[in-house]
C-alpha cells in the first residue's frame, strides 16, 4: 500500500503510528473517552483492539474495554467468539458479550430462514441497535469498530454508484446528530491486507471460516471491482477517499440535513415516521 | 513447488523460479485478496519463489 519494504518491527510501528495519526487528526478520541470496541473476534476488530491497547496507554485518562455480538450464526460466531474471548484476557480488557436472542429473541439464522438474500441488510440493522444498547450499558462515550480502508472505499463507490450525495458525505460519528453514542473508525486508512500482515506478524491472525451469508452480500461485487482497479492502479481506493473528502469540504453547510425525529414506535431517532428497526420487526419470524 | 491454496486444499507444480505475483495470476488469484509465505516466512509480491519452496496462499476476507 505504501510502496516500501519494511521490516517487521518497522511495519508494526508505522501501521501503529498511522493509526494514532488518524485518531489525533480527527478527534476520534480525547482525555476522558471511554472507548468500547466492537469486537467481533475477526480480523479487523482483532486489529483494532491490539492496536488501540498498543497506543491508547500513554494517552491521557482513556478507558479501553470490548464488546461482542452473538448474531447466532450456526458454525460460525461460535468460533470467532471464543478468539474474541481470548483476545480480551490476553489484554486485561473489561468485556460484554450480549446476542440476538437476547435482545430480538431469535438468532440470525431463524430469522434469516428463506430470506438469506437479505441476510446483510438484516443483520446489519440487528446489529447496529444492539451495538447501540451495548455500549450505552458499558457507559462508553466512543463506539470503535474495525472498518477498514477497503470498507470504506467500497462504501465511497457504492454512493457514487447510487448517487447518492447525502450518504457519501454524512459522518457516521454524527449522524444520529448526538442521540447515539459517536461510532469511531481509527483504521478507516489502513488496508485490508496491511491489516492480515500486521496481524500475521504479532502470530494473531485468526484462522476463521468466512461468515456464511457473505455470499449475498451486494458488497462483494464492489470489493471485486476495487480490488481488481486497485491490483492495477495501486492507490485507487486511498483516491476515493480522498475524493471523498474532496466532496465533503465542497458540500460542507450546503446540504439540508435530514430531519431527525422519534420513531414513532420505539422513540429511537430515525428520518421517517418509524424505524428501520421496528419495520424490519413487523417481518420477522 | 507445494502450494497450499486459499481452499487449504495443496498441490504440487514446477513453474519456478517466478515471482509470487506471476504465480498468482497463473493459478488466477487477485494478488490484493490474499497474503503469501515463502517457507513460512511473508513476501511481498515481487519476490522469487523457487521449485523447492513451500508456498503458502492465504485468503484475507473474512466477512463479518
Amino acid at each position: 500500500m505504501t510502496g516500501r519494504h519494511l521490516c517487521r518491527g518497522h511495519f508494526i510501528a508505522g501501521i501503529e503510528e498511522r493509526v494514532a495519526e488518524t485518531i489525533r487528526s480527527r478527534n476520534l478520541i480525547v482525555p476522558g473517552d471511554h472507548v468500547v470496541i466492537a469486537l467481533s473476534g475477526g480480523k479487523d476488530s482483532t486489529a483494532l483492539l491490539m492496536i488501540l491497547a498498543r497506543i491508547l496507554p500513554s494517552w491521557e485518562s482513556i478507558r479501553l474495554s470490548a464488546i461482542t455480538i452473538d448474531e447466532g450464526i450456526f458454525g460460525y460466531r461460535e468460533d470467532t467468539i471464543r478468539s474474541a474471548d481470548d483476545l480480551v484476557v490476553k489484554y486485561g480488557l473489561s468485556h460484554t458479550t450480549v446476542s440476538f436472542m437476547e435482545f430480538f429473541g431469535g438468532t440470525l439464522d431463524a430469522f434469516l430462514n428463506g430470506r438469506e438474500p437479505e441476510a446483510c441488510s438484516v443483520c446489519g440493522i440487528l446489529r447496529r441497535k444492539a451495538l447501540n444498547v451495548a455500549a450505552e450499558r458499558t457507559g462508553a462515550t466512543k463506539l470503535a469498530t474495525g472498518h477498514n480502508l477497503d470498507d470504506e472505499a467500497q462504501s465511497v463507490f457504492m454512493n457514487v454508484l447510487r448517487g447518492d450525495l447525502p450518504r457519501l458525505v454524512r459522518d457516521s460519528g454524527s449522524d444520529s446528530q448526538g442521540r447515539f453514542i459517536p461510532r469511531i473508525k481509527p483504521l478507516m486508512f489502513i488496508s485490508e491486507k496491511e491489516i492480515a500482515v500486521y496481524l500475521m506478524l504479532h502470530g494473531a491472525w485468526p484462522d476463521l471460516p468466512e461468515c456464511p451469508y457473505a455470499v449475498h452480500a451486494l458488497r462483494g461485487e464492489v470489493r471485486g471491482m476495487l480490488a481488481t482497479l486497485e491490483s492495477k492502479h495501486p492507490g485507487t481506493m486511498l483516491h476515493l477517499m480522498e475524493s471523498k473528502a474532496k466532496i465533503e469540504l465542497q458540500c460542507a453547510g450546503r446540504l439540508e440535513e435530514e430531519a431527525i425525529r422519534p420513531c414513532a414506535e420505539c422513540g429511537d431517532p430515525c428520518s421517517g415516521e418509524i424505524c428501520q428497526l421496528c419495520q424490519l420487526k413487523k417481518t420477522l419470524r | 513447488m507445494k502450494i497450499f491454496l486459499p481452499d487449504k486444499s495443496c498441490c504440487d507444480a514446477g513453474p519456478g523460479p517466478v515471482t509470487v505475483e506471476a504465480l498468482l495470476r497463473d493459478l488466477g488469484i487477485d494478488p490484493i485478496g490474499v497474503i503469501v509465505a515463502r517457507n513460512g516466512t511473508l513476501v511481498t509480491e515481487d519476490a522469487i519463489v523457487e521449485n523447492s519452496d513451500e508456498v503458502r496462499i492465504i485468503r484475507i476476507a473474512h466477512g463479518g
